[in-house]
């Protein structure tokens, strides 16, 4: 389930509540909102809307749920997602022993307080039940806004405390930028090479493969305290949920850093923490495995591990916690694992909350971190760590070394864009290569700003070397501009063409008699008089005509496009230009041939001129062109008769007492008759009372 | 038409949404023509130094180039 770009959330639960069907929406009214009297809808819908913001009114719609409801919601807000399947909800509160299937959904679906997640063509609701028994439990998706979600997170989920009674040693917990970093190094990964997914939504081998064999990715973390199957898939699992990648058309494509990464780093991995729930097919023992049934447990088990380790506890006694309650986790622990899923709790807390930073540990306990009681449960955000500005080194191979400390999520996004990662560590380490160098220009960053950021966070400023080479890594690129959609201007004359110039309607020339703006851009229109406008996305305009001799072919000009121009000379020879400036060309089996051999099959050619001229290649164009290839003609003599009738004709040639006789009908009133033959022809033809004269 | 009246509006064709390769030297264009696979998404020459490629093969034009190792600027993708 990738995330949603949408952050308005007031609107978005007020076009949730447009869908509903009036009855349905004045039901859910009559409980957020408690009109004194009916209102129209539009004016329903917008109460509704401004209530939800309405923090006192919420909290006592809250307070009037029952209590699996108000758990609900209160996942919904400790995790800090606001989108959640129903089907993991339910999970949720089936580890809780609250087992009455859809009915806190629908509680709060009918009170305004959760909205289901329609697809845009889905019709109005009428009831909710029914809604979810269309979407099924694996596919439903409900929202709170997240303000109501928020307001929830106080309530008592009922978990069993957990805290170990061993002593514990001062606490560490992780600097928080592992994730970043990986997720950073994955967006490079994707932004060099997309990847495609299955029609099942899945990784291609070959992409697992790479994920799984990359030097960055599937390194061990520096402070590794667990380790966890397939790092590389979950930064890429992560990053697409966070909205770092995106998916166009089933491949997975770099998107721009999101805002979260112009930020503070406890700002940013917040934004992590609450995509976590959107990434299922991962496990921390199995790896990438996408779910069988589309429910995977890692979501609900994780979270639930994070909220048994609000003090110092055991991952054993969090495991063996989930292993009882949890309705499925315990059935993807391996058969083989003798731990009751330990190993799974461990590597979930240790090896991705614990360098997340919401997790210390001390010896083999864990609990949440300062930052993670505040990302949870709302409590005071920990200071931000100190600011080391200068922390690169660039060396004078082209290597950059990154002190981990200095790094903040800007810098990691920027460095992201013009330089390889090579080394996730205590220092990084990066390297600037062309590709990456090329790829940096190509997103819209220039040579200044590269090397301004590699001096303003360098501890000494860029060796000349490398500023050179950057130079001349960004000097290749000049060589070659693609204009992908350009506007060209078309003047009558050369001198036009340096008016327009001289006037700064175009900048630069492309022929005699063709400018374009600097950036390929609209010119401006004041100083121009259109005569023509083509459109090369469009269909190609007729612009051809073929003369009777089938070879002669007249350009119609102002209906002509550069595309015709270009082309033309692929399959005729052009003729000097009329006096009225006129364009022709003659079809020769030199230039016909010339085509084919190019590469442009007679099918190719007839659709050419299907679409230039209206009519597929003349006859005469397929004489010269197939003419020689065709058995020679053959010169025979024989006898035309000339019937009166086309229907005596038919007859003549349809009677098998002549039929056989007749060599080849010629026309409507004309058939061939074998010299040999004629005798018969015209015997056969007196029988019947017709006299062959002649 | 008299192109010494300043305030004269020229008579234009528009030619809009064309992809054109720009090169920074004739030998270079000459170079991307010779590749047999970038030649087939060229529909003409305009000038020594300014291919016409084909409409839709932008992204076939971009993967050649980058496959003979040239690292193009591309406006307005």
């Amino acid at each position: 389930m990738p995330a949603t770009p949408e952050t308005d959330w007031s609107s978005r639960c007020r076009d949730a509540l447009a869908r509903y069907a009036e009855p349905l929406l004045r039901s859910v009214g009559d409980k957020l909102v408690r009109p004194r009297s009916k209102q129209p809808t539009d004016e329903l819908l917008d109460k509704a809307a401004a209530m939800i913001t309405n923090a006192p009114v919420i909290d006592r719609r809250i307070k009037e749920q029952p209590p699996a409801s108000r758990k609900l919601l209160a996942f919904m807000g400790v995790s800090r997602q606001p989108r959640w399947k129903v089907g993991h909800l339910l999970t949720l509160l089936a580890a809780l022993d609250h087992n009455d299937g859809f009915s806190p959904v629908q509680t709060l679906l009918e009170t305004g307080l959760l909205f289901p997640e329609l697809d845009p063509q889905h019709p109005p609701i009428d009831s909710f039940a029914s809604w979810f028994g269309l979407a099924g439990t694996h596919n439903a998706v409900v929202f709170a806004h997240p303000g109501v979600a928020a307001r929830a997170r106080g309530e008592d989920f009922g978990l069993p405390n957990l805290a170990s009674d061993d002593t514990h040693a001062t606490p560490r917990a992780a600097d928080g930028f592992e994730w970043p970093l990986r997720l950073a190094a994955v967006w490079q990964q994707v932004h060099a090479d997309t990847m495609r997914l299955t029609q099942g939504n899945t990784l291609f081998k070959r992409d697992l493969v790479r994920l799984q064999s990359d030097a960055v990715l599937a390194a061990p973390p520096v402070d590794q305290l667990a380790s966890i199957a397939d790092a590389g898939v979950l930064a890429l699992l992560w990053a697409r949920a966070v909205g770092l990648l995106g998916e166009r058309d089933g491949t997975l494509e770099a998107s721009t850093f999101p805002t979260a990464w112009d930020g503070p780093l406890f700002a940013l991995l917040a934004e992590l923490f609450a995509a976590m729930p959107l990434v299922e097919p991962w496990d921390p023992l199995a790896g990438y495995s996408p779910p069988e049934n589309g429910l995977s447990p890692t979501p609900t088990a994780g979270l639930l591990a994070l909220l048994l380790a609000r003090d110092f506890v055991h991952p054993t006694a969090v495991a063996e916690w989930l292993w009882s309650h949890h309705p499925s986790w315990a059935g993807v622990i391996p058969t083989t694992a003798t731990d009751k899923g330990a190993g799974w709790v461990r590597g979930y807390l240790l090896g991705v909350a614990y360098p997340l930073g919401v997790l210390e540990v001390s010896g083999e306990l864990v609990r949440l971190s300062t930052f993670g009681r505040h990302v949870l449960f709302g409590e005071k955000e920990p200071p931000a760590p100190p600011a080391f500005p200068q922390t690169l080194l660039v060396q004078p191979n082209a290597e950059v070394l990154a002190y981990r400390q200095g790094l903040t999520p800007a810098l990691i996004a920027a460095l992201s864009r013009f330089a390889a990662w090579k080394g996730i560590g205590p220092a990084c380490t990066l390297e600037l290569t062309p590709e990456q160098t090329y790829r940096g220009l190509e997103s819209g960053l220039t040579l200044p700003m590269i090397v301004q950021t590699l001096n303003r966070h360098g501890t000494r400023p860029v060796p000349p070397g490398v500023a050179d080479l950057l130079q001349r890594w960004a000097s290749k690129r000049e060589r070659i501009t693609i204009f992908s959609s350009a506007v060209l201007v078309e003047f009558q004359t050369p001198a036009e063409l340096d008016l327009a110039v001289s006037r700064g309607v175009v900048a630069l020339r492309l022929t005699d008699r063709i400018g374009m703006t600097a950036d390929g851009g609209e010119p401006s229109l004041s100083h121009l008089r259109l005569i023509g406008n083509r459109d090369y996305e469009s269909k190609p305009q007729r612009c051809l005509t073929t003369s009777d001799d089938g070879v002669t072919l007249t350009v119609d000009t102002p209906q002509a496009d550069l595309l015709l121009e270009a082309e033309i000379g692929l399959f005729a020879e052009p003729l000097p230009i009329d006096q009225n400036g006129g364009r022709k060309f003659r079809l020769t089996p030199t230039s016909l041939r010339r085509a084919i051999d190019s590469g442009r099959p007679l099918a190719d050619i007839d659709g050419w001129f299907a679409e230039r001229s209206g009519a597929p290649l003349s006859s005469a164009g397929r004489l010269l062109l197939l003419g020689a290839q065709m058995p020679p003609p053959l010169a025979v003599r024989l006898l035309v008769v000339k019937l009166p009738t086309v229907e005596i004709a038919d007859g003549v040639a349809q009677w098998p007492g002549t039929r056989a006789l007749v060599a080849e009908r010629l026309g409507p009133l004309a058939v061939s008759v074998n010299e040999e033959h004629f005798e018969a022809f015209r015997d056969a033809l007196r029988e019947l009372g017709v006299n062959v004269v002649g | 038409m008299n192109v010494t009246n300043p305030t004269a509006r020229l008579p234009a064709k528009l030619h809009r949404r064309v992809c054109l390769v720009l090169t920074e030297d004739a030998v270079l264009a000459e170079e991307l023509l010779a590749r047999k696979k970038l030649a087939s998404e060229v529909a003409g020459r305009l000038s020594e130094k300014v291919l016409l490629i084909r409409p839709g093969r932008l992204d076939a034009v971009l993967d050649e180039l980058r496959k003979m190792g040239h690292t193009p600027q591309v406006v307005g993708k």
